[in-house]
């Protein structure tokens, strides 16, 4: 190696890890939520739960360990973690949490998220080992799952849990479902169980798509739009959303689904105006 | 700009030169994990003090003197001191006029005191030009260019060889 530009391409040859993507955008993400928001809503919800189930504390300590991470306890309903599973290999790594819904009256309600919170993260879980198993037969890679939740909404009257999930592979993939629980009145809002009828589908869908296009305009972002391939036409009839603690109605995009992978998942909080007319009734939306 | 179109602007500028850092990272401490450290450090360090970077044009060399920074930080704070004595750099080297095919130039670069390092990883690896790596090192393009001649006289570089400073 006689000169510098036999150096050099020594120094472009240094390999890129796959994990550099994730890290990045991993970091990027870290260094977001520090500079947003609303941990501090947090800060009060882990003292009061500290306080709160001291004495489920002492009556059961299998308990104790789920109990260090309840997120928010604002009445009855709660939202508790009740199982952490953590892997760690060397290049495979998986952790699940998984929560659990107390406190309604409603106990068909109650088991229907209990049960599909434990068979989600089962199934992530074993598809997981099968995974692994397979890319360790195949000679390798990197691998790994998370799955989190996070209570997005507490009032009086409404729950508002979101499962979210990270997979891993060459690069990351982040994926949510809310469930939207009218702790009053013990009901599962679905997005249709809203409107009058489907029109929803469509009003919806245009607004986004102007909202989009207004901020391409604007913002430096970036947007899948119909003139794309694969580009954004219309929500789904089951669009995961979830309603805001002042009710509003907000539309969530898995990572990829309506933009670049470096947007991560994007949401839409759709201006009460836009759907007043198709709402059944202002009661959860205003 | 606002901090949020700031933010996005360097988060933008981040994930689409990633690569490039991390191969400059890596330069430093030569494994895998200290350079996804490094860059992991060096993203939390811009985008909390998102405040300080002034104008857009200065997002690369701002980011760039964040990484140079992070990383000469980790490799003091962690005693791996790439730079040695001129022994060392004298055994990877050929004698003066002793050009012989296969000493390994790349290694004695790696071996060269900062802040020469650096500037020639800079300027000759990442093609950056005197006045940025000027402002990434706060310091007048004068005294950049005398390190750089420094530098390539410690490497021992034939100036004749097509040496585009």
């Amino acid at each position: 190696m006689k000169n510098l530009q036999d150096a050099k391409q020594k120094y472009e040859e240094i390999e890129i890890p796959e994990e550099l993507n994730l890290i990045v955008k991993r970091s990027i993400k870290k260094a977001k939520r520090k500079q947003n928001k609303p941990f501090k809503q947090w800060g009060i919800g882990f003292v009061a739960a500290a306080t709160l189930f001291i004495t489920s504390v002492n009556v059961s300590p299998a308990l104790a360990h789920s109990l260090a991470s309840v997120p928010v306890v604002g009445s009855i309903v709660q939202v508790v973690t009740v199982q952490e599973i953590k892997i760690a290999e060397d290049n495979f790594s998986a952790d699940i949490t998984t929560p659990n819904v107390t406190g309604l009256e409603n106990k068909e309600l109650l088991q229907m998220l209990n049960d599909k919170y434990i068979s989600e993260n089962k199934a992530l879980y074993e598809s997981f080992q099968k995974k692994m198993e397979e890319m360790k037969v195949a000679g390798g890679g990197n691998y790994a799952v998370n799955a989190d939740y996070e209570v997005v909404t507490d009032t009086d009257s409404l729950l508002v849990v979101a499962n979210r999930n990270l997979e891993i592979m060459a690069s990351g993939s982040e994926s949510a479902t809310y469930d939207n629980i009218d702790k009053e009145q013990e009901l599962y809002i679905t997005l249709p169980s809203l409107f009058k009828d489907d029109s929803y589908i469509q009003i919806i869908s245009a607004y986004i798509k102007e909202e989009m296009q207004r901020q391409m305009a604007n913002e430096e972002v970036v947007y899948f739009l119909e003139e794309d391939e694969d580009g954004f036409s219309s929500i789904l009839s089951d669009q995961q959303f979830y309603i805001t603690a002042d009710n509003k109605l907000t539309i969530s995009f898995d990572e990829y689904e309506v933009a670049p992978g470096y947007m991560g998942m994007v949401t839409f909080e759709i201006p009460t105006e836009v759907i007043r007319d198709i709402l059944i009734s202002d009661y959860y939306i205003k | 700009m606002t901090n949020k179109e700031k933010f996005q602007l360097v988060e933008n500028y981040i994930v689409e030169h990633q690569n490039d850092y991390y191969r400059l990272a890596f330069s430093y401490v030569k494994n895998k994990e200290n350079a996804l450290d490094i860059i992991q450090d060096s993203i939390y360090k811009a985008l909390n003090s998102i405040d300080r970077l002034e104008e857009e044009r200065y997002i690369k060399t701002w980011f760039y003197r964040i990484v140079v920074n992070t990383a000469i930080d980790f490799i003091r704070k962690h005693g791996r001191m790439q730079a040695m004595d001129d022994d060392i750099l004298h055994s990877l080297l050929p004698e003066q006029h002793n050009l012989e095919k296969d000493y390994d130039l790349y290694e004695a670069i790696d071996h060269l005191n900062e802040p020469y390092k650096t500037i020639i990883v800079l300027r000759f690896f990442e093609d950056l030009k005197i006045d940025e790596i000027a402002e990434i090192q706060s310091e007048n393009s004068n005294t950049i260019k005398t390190r750089l001649y420094a530098a390539l006289r410690k490497l021992r570089i034939n100036m004749e060889e097509k040496v585009e400073l």
